[in-house]
C-alpha cells in the first residue's frame, strides 16, 4: 500500500493546488513532496534490502482490463527501490528550488510539478507493462507544460521536439511489448501483462529474429529516452530551455527511465539479441560518451554544456548495462542514481546563477567565485563529483561500469556457447570509453576555469537592478514581479538546504557506497545468471538476425556490417525485408520515422 | 621480501569469502592481517580529515584568524608523530630498520562479489577497501610526508598570513590538509583503488592550491592544465589498475606480490598483459611526476602560493610517480619494455628540464624546472632497477627542495612578489635575511650535489653509480652525469645572483596591490578592477569591493609613507622552518653509512616490494639472461668511482656558476654570461621558451581537438538533428495537434491527457487484437 501512497500523495496535492489559491500553491507543493519523503524513509528503512530477490513488496494488484491482464500492480525491487528515493527526494529539491524562480501561474506549475512527480514514481513502481507505459507516457505531459510553459525565449520549438520525439520513441517501445504479450496470449492462452510473464514469454518463447525485433522496438524506445547517441539532439534544447526544475528532473529522473528500462525490459526479454548486438549498443555509447564530451568543450551556454555532459555520462551508464556482467550492472545503476544527483545539482547551481544574472553564457560571465564563494564552493564539488573523483559518487559507478565492460569478455567465457568469443564487450571497449574520463575533465574544468574562476565578470548592468532584467521564468505577460532584485548575492539559507542533502549523499556514497554494494550484489547477479541461461549462443554477434547456430548463417537479410564499421547506425535491426509480425511492422515504419 | 611474504603466506589459509584461485594471495593476507601494530596509521588520514573538516568549517563561520593554521599544524604535527611512533615500534623486526609488511583494516569501501554459485563459474569478488598497507617503504614516505607537511604548514601560517582577513586562509589550509590526507592514502593504500582515490585526491588538492589565486587568470590556466595533464596519466594509471583485475583477479597489493612473483621465475613466458600493466603505470607515474611527455604542467603549477610549491610540487605529491614505480617494481622487472622506458623517460627528463633551468629568469620557475629534473633522476634510478638510490633521492630532495623553495618563497614574500632574478642582487647582506641566505646556500649546495657534506651528493651519486653499472644504460648514465654538471650552474646561478653580490632589488608587482607579499595576492584583479587611489597613508591600495579592506586590515606593509620600499624580513616560523630544514639535510648524511643496504634508506627499500636485489633476479630471469650485467665507467668501477666523477663534475658546475655570474659582476641584471649569449644564438633563445614545447602541444594536440569538436558540434546541429527535424516535419498533423494544445488552462490539459490515455490504450487494444 505504501507504493501506492507514494503515488497518489502528490497526486492528491496536485489536485488539492489545483483548487486552491495561488498563494498557497507553493505550501502545498512543498507537503506534497516531503510527505513522500517522511513515508520513503520509514519504508526504506523496513525495507529487505538485502534478501537479494528481484520481487517482493508486492502491493495488492487491482485487475484494470481482466480481459486483457492489464493490472495495477505496483512493488518495488531493490533497484526500483533505489529510484524511487532518487525522485522522492528530487521533488522537494525541485519545489524548494522554485520558490524565487517561478513567479506566475504558480497553480499549474506546482500541479503539474506534483503530477509528473507521481508519474515517476509509478514508472519505477509498475509491474505491469501497460502501466508501465501509462505512466511512463504520463511523465511527456507535465514535462511538456513545465518546458512550454515556464522555459526560456525558444521554449515552444523544445517542448514540441521532446515531446513528439520520445512519444515516438516510446509508441514504438509500446508496439514491441504488445508484441510480447501477443505471442505470450497465444502461447498461453491468457493475456497478460505482467512484467515476469512478459520476460518469460519474451526470453523463452521468441525466436531469435523476433528477439532481435522486440529488441529493436524496446531499445528505440528506451535510447530516445536515455538519449543514445545519435538520437540525443532533443535533450539539449529541452534541457537549455527547460525552467531549473524541469531540467533537474529531466536529467535526474526522466533520462533514467531509458536505462532502468533497458536493464528492467531490453536485458531481461531480449537477452539473446542483447548478447549479440551489445557490441553495437556499446559503440554507439562510446561515440556519445566522446561525441557528446567534446561538444561540451566548445559551448558557451553553460546549461548546454551541462545538457550534453548528459549524454555523455549516461554513454558510460549504457556501457555498464550492455557488459551484462554484475559489476557492470551494478555500476550502472549507481551511474542513474549518481548521474541524478551530481547532474541534478548542477543543473540547480545554474538556475541559482541564472536567478541572479539572467544570463547563463560564459562570455557574460566569469569569476563568480569573488561574488558567491558559497555557490562556487558547491559548483566545484559537484563538477568533481561529475568528473569521477574517487571519493565521491561519480567515481563508483564510473569504475564499475568500466570495469564490467573490461571483464565482460572473462565472464562470458565460462558460457558453454560462447567459449573462445567471450563476452558482449571487452578491455578495447572500456579503455577507449576510459578517455572520457580525460574529456570529461577537459569540459567540466573549461567550464568551472571560465564561471567560477578567472577575474570577475558580470553581465552589464547588472548591480543596477534598474533594468534589463528578463524574467527568469520567461512568462511573457507577467508583470515583472522583480523577487530576484532582493536575492542577495551569495545562496540563501534555502539554497544552501536544498544542495546540503545532495552534497552529503554525493559523499555517502562516494566514501561508503558498500551498503548500496551489497544491496544491488543479489540483483544484479539474478540478472546476469538468467541471461546466462537464457542465451543460447545462437544468435551471434557478426550480425544475421534469426540464423541457426554457428558457424556461418545462411540466409537472412541484412547484410553482414561489422558493428564498428556503421558506428551511427543506432539501430541494430536495420530494416529487414518482411517484418516478422503486427507489431514487428509498427515497429518498423515507426522506426524511420524515428530516425 | 617477495619470498618471504610468500613462504609466510602457505601456512595460513584464508577465510574462503575472497577470489577463488589465488590460495597464496589469500595466506598472504591473513599473516598480514593478523599482525597487528600498524593501527595508529590509521590516525594520519582521521586528523587530516579532522583538520580539513575543522579548515572549512573555520571558512563556514568566517572565522577570521589565524586558527586554522593552528589546527593544522597540530593535527598534522600529531600525525607525524602517530607515524614516527608506528615506525619505531616496528623498525627492525625485519632486517636493519625494515619492518614486516601489515595490514590497518580501515573499512570496507568499494568491495563487491558475485558469481556465487550460479552459472557464472566460481565465485568472485572485486575487493578494494579503505585498508592501509604498512611495511617499510611506507613508512619512508610517510615519515618524510608529514614531517615536511608539518613545517611546511607552519611556514604557511605565517607567509600565507596576508590572506587572514578573507576565506582564503581557511580555504588553504582546508585543501592542505586534504592533501596530506590523499597523499596518506596514495602511500598507504593496500590496493589500487585506494591508491588511485589518493592519486587523484593530491591531483584535486593540487589543482585548488594552484587555482589558490583564483582571479588571476594565469592561475586558473595553470590549474586546469596541471588536472587534465594529470587526468591522462590518471587514465594510463586506471586501465593498468583495471588490467591488474582483469589478469590477477585482485588489486589488493598483498595478494598481488606472490601471483607477480610466480612469473618472476621465468619458468613460464610473462603474458602480454602483465608486460603491458607496468607501462600504464608508468604513463600515471609520469603524468603525476612531471616527466616527458607529461611534465608541462609542473612548471605552471608554481602560481600557486609557494607553501603549496614546496609541499605539493616539489617534495611530496610528484614523487608518487616514484611510489608507484619503487612499489611495482616486481612487476615492472618482468616488462621488457617497462623498464626501459622509466629508464630513458628519466634521463631525457633530467636533461631537458636541466637545459630550460638554465636559461629561465624566475627564480621559482628555475626551481621548478629542477624539480622535473631531479625527478628524472629518479625515474632513471628505477629504471636501472636502482631503487634504493631512487628512494633515497626521493628522500633527500624532499628536505632540499623544500627547503629551496621556502627560501625562494621568503624571497618573495619579502619582495613583494619579484622572482626575476636579474631584479635582485645581494640579498644575503641585506638586514634580516642572514638565514634565509645561509639556508638557501645549503640547498644549492645539496641540489648541486657538492661532494661528502651534502645529503644530496649521497643519493644522486648511487643513482649515478647504478645508471653506469648497467652496460646497456651507459648512455643514461652519461645523461645523467652531464646534468649534473648543468644542476650545479644552474643552482648556482640562482644564488649567486640573488643572493651574492651587489645590493640590490626591485620590489615585485604586488607592491601596489599593497596586499602582503603572499603572491599576487586576492586583491590583485586583474580585469580592470584594480583602482589605484590615494589610500591613507599614500600608499597604493586596490581599492575592490569588499578585499580592500585587507589591504587596510594589514599593517606592515611594505612602502612606508614616502613610497619607499622595504624588503619585508621573514618572522620566526618561516626561520624555523628553514633551520630545520637545512639541519635536516645535514642530519640525513650519517643515515647513508648505517644499516646493511647502502643505509638507512636502503634497508627500508630492501624490507618492502621495491627491493632491488629480488627484481634484478626477476627482470634477469625474465630475459631469459639478457638482463642487466656488470657495466663500468671508462674502464672502473662505477661504485668506487663515481663519488670522485660527479664530486668534479659537481664542483666544475659551480665553478662555471661562479665565473659568470658572480665573479666581477657589478650590476644585478647583468653578468659575464650575458657575454656568451649572442654566441649560443637561438639555442639561448629556444631554451628560454621551454623549447617551445607548449606552443607545440598546442599545434598538435588542443587546437586540432578544439576544431574537431567545433565540427562535431556542427555536426550535430546541422546532420544529427537536421535528420530528425526533417523527420519531424512529415507528420506535421501531430505537429500542429500539439501545438494547439497549449492553452495554459488546467482543465483542458487533463482532458488533453485524458484522451491521450485513451488513445495510448486503444492503440494497445489494437496492437493486441490484431
Amino acid at each position: 500500500m505504501n507504493l501506492a501512497l507514494l503515488i497518489a500523495i502528490p497526486l492528491v496535492f496536485a489536485f488539492a493546488v489545483a483548487l486552491s489559491r495561488p498563494a498557497q500553491a507553493r505550501l502545498l507543493a512543498t507537503i506534497g513532496t516531503l510527505l513522500p519523503v517522511a513515508l520513503y524513509i520509514v519504508q526504506a528503512l523496513g525495507f529487505p534490502w538485502l534478501r537479494g530477490e528481484t520481487d517482493f513488496y508486492n502491493t495488492d494488484a487491482i485487475d484494470l482490463f481482466p480481459s486483457l491482464g492489464v493490472r495495477l500492480s505496483l512493488n518495488a525491487d531493490t533497484v526500483s527501490m533505489l529510484l524511487i528515493g532518487l525522485t522522492v527526494l528530487l521533488g522537494p529539491i525541485c519545489v524548494i528550488g522554485s520558490y524565487t524562480a517561478v513567479q506566475d501561474r504558480l497553480k499549474t506549475y506546482y500541479g503539474w510539478l506534483l503530477v509528473l512527480q507521481a508519474a515517476m514514481t509509478g514508472v519505477f513502481a509498475a509491474r505491469d507493462a501497460v502501466l508501465f507505459f501509462v505512466f511512463f507516457e504520463f511523465t511527456l505531459v507535465p514535462m511538456y507544460i513545465l518546458i512550454s510553459l515556464y522555459g526560456s525565449t525558444n521554449r515552444k520549438a523544445a517542448a514540441t521536439k521532446f515531446f513528439l520525439y520520445t512519444f515516438t520513441g516510446s509508441v514504438i517501445m509500446l508496439a514491441g511489448l504488445a508484441y510480447i504479450a501477443w505471442v505470450s496470449a497465444t502461447r498461453t492462452g491468457e493475456w497478460s501483462f505482467d512484467l515476469t510473464t512478459l520476460t518469460v514469454a519474451s526470453s523463452e518463447y521468441l525466436s531469435n529474429r523476433e528477439q532481435a525485433w522486440v529488441f529493436g522496438a524496446l531499445m528505440l524506445g528506451f535510447a530516445v529516452k536515455v538519449p543514445l547517441f545519435p538520437l540525443h539532439t532533443w535533450l539539449p534544447l529541452a534541457h537549455t530551455e527547460a525552467p531549473t526544475a524541469g531540467s533537474v528532473i529531466l536529467a535526474g529522473v526522466l533520462l533514467k527511465l531509458g536505462t532502468y528500462g533497458m536493464y528492467k525490459f531490453v536485458l531481461p526479454m531480449c537477452p539473446e539479441a542483447a548478447l549479440a548486438y551489445a557490441p553495437l549498443v556499446a559503440v554507439v555509447s562510446i561515440i556519445g560518451i566522446l561525441y557528446a564530451g567534446l561538444i561540451c568543450w566548445v559551448q558557451t551556454d553553460v546549461k548546454k554544456l551541462v545538457a550534453y555532459s548528459s549524454v555523455s555520462h549516461l554513454g558510460f551508464c549504457v556501457l555498464g548495462l550492455f557488459s551484462m556482467t554484475s559489476i557492470g550492472l551494478t555500476g550502472s545503476l549507481l551511474y542513474m542514481i549518481n548521474h541524478g544527483l551530481s547532474t541534478g545539482a548542477l543543473f540547480l547551481l545554474i538556475g541559482m546563477m541564472y536567478e541572479r544574472y539572467h544570463t547563463r553564457s560564459m562570455k557574460e560571465l566569469g569569476g563568480l567565485a569573488a561574488r558567491m564563494p558559497v555557490w562556487a564552493t558547491f559548483m566545484v564539488f559537484f563538477v568533481m563529483s561529475s568528473v569521477g573523483l574517487p571519493g565521491l559518487n561519480g567515481f563508483v559507478s564510473e569504475l564499475y561500469c568500466l570495469l564490467g565492460t573490461f571483464q565482460a569478455g572473462d565472464e562470458w567465457a565460462h558460457h558453454p556457447t560462447r567459449a573462445g568469443l567471450g563476452g558482449p564487450l571487452g578491455p578495447w571497449f572500456a579503455a577507449v570509453a576510459a578517455v572520457g574520463m580525460i574529456v570529461g575533465a577537459m569540459y567540466l574544468l573549461y567550464m568551472v576555469g571560465k564561471v567560477v574562476w578567472g577575474p570577475l565578470v558580470e553581465p552589464h548592468g547588472h548591480g543596477a537592478h534598474a533594468h534589463g532584467h528578463r524574467h527568469s521564468a520567461g512568462a511573457p505577460a507577467s508583470a515583472p514581479s522583480d523577487a530576484h532584485a532582493h536575492l542577495p548575492a551569495d545562496l540563501t539559507p534555502r539554497e544552501i538546504g536544498i544542495l546540503l542533502p545532495l552534497a552529503a549523499l554525493c559523499i555517502f556514497l562516494g566514501v561508503y557506497p558498500r551498503p548500496v554494494l551489497k544491496a544491488l550484489e543479489g540483483p544484479t547477479q539474478q540478472m546476469v545468471e538468467s541471461l546466462h541461461m537464457h542465451t543460447r549462443g545462437s544468435l551471434q554477434t557478426p550480425w544475421p538476425v534469426g540464423a541457426p547456430p554457428p558457424p556461418r548463417p545462411a540466409h537472412t537479410a541484412p547484410a553482414a556490417t561489422d558493428p564498428h564499421d556503421v558506428p551511427a547506425n543506432q539501430h541494430p535491426a536495420d530494416e529487414p525485408p518482411a517484418a516478422p509480425a503486427s507489431g514487428g511492422a509498427g515497429a518498423g515504419s515507426a522506426q524511420e520515422a524515428g530516425h | 621480501m617477495l619470498g618471504t611474504l610468500a613462504q609466510h603466506g602457505t601456512d595460513t589459509v584464508g577465510d574462503g569469502a575472497a577470489a577463488a584461485g589465488a590460495h597464496v594471495a589469500h595466506a598472504a593476507e591473513s599473516i598480514a592481517a593478523a599482525t597487528p601494530g600498524a593501527e595508529l596509521m590509521l590516525a594520519v588520514p582521521a586528523l587530516t580529515l579532522l583538520a580539513a573538516i575543522l579548515c572549512g568549517l573555520c571558512a563556514a563561520f568566517r572565522v577570521r584568524s589565524k586558527l586554522p593554521a593552528w589546527l593544522s599544524v597540530g593535527c598534522l604535527g600529531a600525525s607525524f608523530v602517530c607515524v614516527l611512533l608506528t615506525y619505531l615500534n616496528l623498525a627492525g623486526e625485519h632486517g636493519a630498520g625494515g619492518i614486516v609488511p601489515r595490514i590497518a583494516h580501515g573499512f570496507e569501501w568499494l568491495t563487491f562479489q558475485w558469481g556465487r554459485g550460479g552459472t557464472g563459474g566460481e565465485g568472485r569478488s572485486f575487493v578494494a577497501d579503505f585498508s592501509l598497507y604498512v611495511d617499510s617503504l611506507t613508512c619512508l614516505w610517510m615519515l618524510f610526508v608529514t614531517g615536511l607537511a608539518t613545517l611546511i604548514g607552519l611556514y604557511a601560517s605565517e607567509y600565507m598570513v596576508g590572506d587572514v582577513k578573507t576565506a582564503g586562509y581557511s580555504r588553504f589550509f582546508a585543501a592542505f590538509n586534504l592533501f596530506v590526507l590523499s597523499m596518506s592514502c596514495l602511500v598507504m593504500a593496500d590496493n589500487l583503488v585506494l591508491l588511485y582515490l589518493g592519486w587523484e585526491g593530491v591531483g584535486l588538492c593540487s589543482y585548488l592550491l594552484i587555482g589558490y589565486f583564483y582571479k588571476k587568470p594565469s592561475a586558473v590556466a595553470a590549474a586546469k592544465k596541471a588536472f587534465i595533464m594529470n587526468r591522462i596519466g590518471d587514465l594510463g594509471l586506471s586501465l593498468g589498475l583495471m588490467l591488474t583485475f582483469v589478469h590477477f583477479g585482485t588489486v589488493q597489493f598483498n595478494e598481488l606480490w606472490p601471483l607477480i612473483q610466480s612469473y618472476a621465475s621465468g619458468a613460464t613466458p610473462t603474458p602480454f598483459i602483465v608486460q603491458l600493466i607496468p607501462v600504464l603505470f608508468t604513463v600515471g607515474a609520469f603524468g603525476k611526476s612531471a616527466q616527458i611527455p607529461l611534465y608541462v604542467w609542473l612548471p605552471d603549477a608554481m602560481e600557486g602560493p609557494t607553501p603549496v610549491s614546496a609541499l605539493i610540487h616539489a617534495a611530496t605529491m610528484v614523487t608518487a610517480g616514484v611510489y608507484l614505480v619503487a612499489r611495482f617494481l616486481p612487476i615492472y622487472a618482468l616488462s621488457e619494455w617497462a623498464l626501459p622506458i622509466v629508464a630513458w623517460g628519466g634521463a631525457l627528463t633530467a636533461l631537458l628540464a636541466a637545459t630550460i633551468g638554465m636559461a629561465q629568469f624566475d627564480i621559482k620557475r628555475i626551481m621548478a624546472y629542477s624539480t622535473v629534473s631531479q625527478l628524472g633522476y629518479m625515474f632513471a634510478g628505477l629504471g636501472v632497477l636502482g631503487s634504493v638510490g631512487a628512494a633515497s633521492h626521493v628522500f633527500t630532495h624532499a628536505f632540499f627542495k623544500a627547503l629551496l623553495f621556502l627560501a625562494c618563497g621568503a624571497v618573495m614574500h619579502g619582495f613583494a612578489g619579484q622572482l626575476d632574478l636579474r631584479k635582485l642582487s645581494g640579498v644575503q647582506k641585506m638586514p634580516g635575511w642572514r638565514i634565509v641566505g645561509l639556508t638557501m646556500l645549503v640547498g644549492c649546495l645539496n641540489l648541486a650535489g657538492f661532494p661528502l657534506i651534502t645529503a644530496g651528493f649521497w643519493s644522486k651519486d648511487m643513482i649515478l653509480a647504478d645508471a653506469f653499472s648497467h652496460p646497456q644504460f651507459r648512455a643514461i648514465g652519461w645523461i645523467l652525469l652531464i646534468t649534473a654538471g648543468l644542476t650545479a650552474y644552474y643552482t648556482f646561478r640562482v644564488y649567486f645572483r640573488v643572493f651574492m653580490g651587489p645590493k640590490y632589488f626591485e620590489p615585485g608587482d604586488e607592491l601596489h596591490a599593497a596586499a602582503h607579499g603572499d603572491d599576487h595576492g586576492e586583491a590583485h584583479d586583474a580585469a580592470g578592477h584594480v583602482t589605484h587611489s590615494a589610500a591613507p597613508h599614500g600608499q597604493h591600495m586596490a581599492a575592490e569591493g569588499a578585499l580592500a579592506a585587507k589591504g587596510h586590515a594589514h599593517d606592515h606593509g611594505h612602502a612606508d609613507a614616502h613610497g619607499v620600499f622595504h624588503p619585508h624580513p621573514p618572522g620566526w616560523a618561516i626561520n624555523l622552518v628553514l633551520t630545520i630544514l637545512a639541519l635536516a639535510t645535514f642530519a640525513a648524511i650519517p643515515l647513508f653509512f648505517i644499516g646493511d643496504h647502502h643505509g638507512w634508506v636502503g634497508d627500508l627499500v630492501h624490507g618492502s616490494s621495491s627491493n632491488p636485489a629480488s627484481a634484478a633476479a626477476a627482470h634477469e630471469a625474465a630475459m631469459h639472461g639478457h638482463g642487466p650485467h656488470g657495466g663500468s665507467f671508462l674502464g672502473m668501477d662505477p661504485h668506487a668511482v663515481m663519488y670522485y666523477v660527479s664530486a668534479v663534475v659537481g664542483i666544475i658546475g659551480i665553478g662555471i656558476a661562479f665565473v659568470l655570474h658572480l665573479a666581477g659582476r657589478t650590476t644585478p641584471a647583468t653578468s659575464r654570461a650575458d657575454a656568451l649569449l649572442p654566441a649560443l644564438g637561438p639555442i639561448a633563445r629556444a631554451a628560454q621558451h621551454k623549447w617551445y614545447v607548449d606552443e607545440l602541444y598546442g599545434v598538435l594536440f588542443v587546437t586540432p581537438l578544439r576544431v574537431l569538436s567545433h565540427i562535431f558540434h556542427l555536426i550535430d546541429k546541422l546532420l544529427v538533428d537536421g535528420l530528425v527535424n526533417l523527420f519531424g516535419w512529415l507528420p506535421r498533423g501531430i505537429g500542429s495537434f500539439v501545438r494547439r494544445s497549449q492553452s495554459g488552462v488546467l482543465h483542458d490539459y487533463g482532458l488533453r491527457m485524458a484522451s491521450g490515455l485513451a488513445i495510448i490504450l486503444l492503440i494497445v487494444l489494437l496492437g493486441v487484437l490484431r
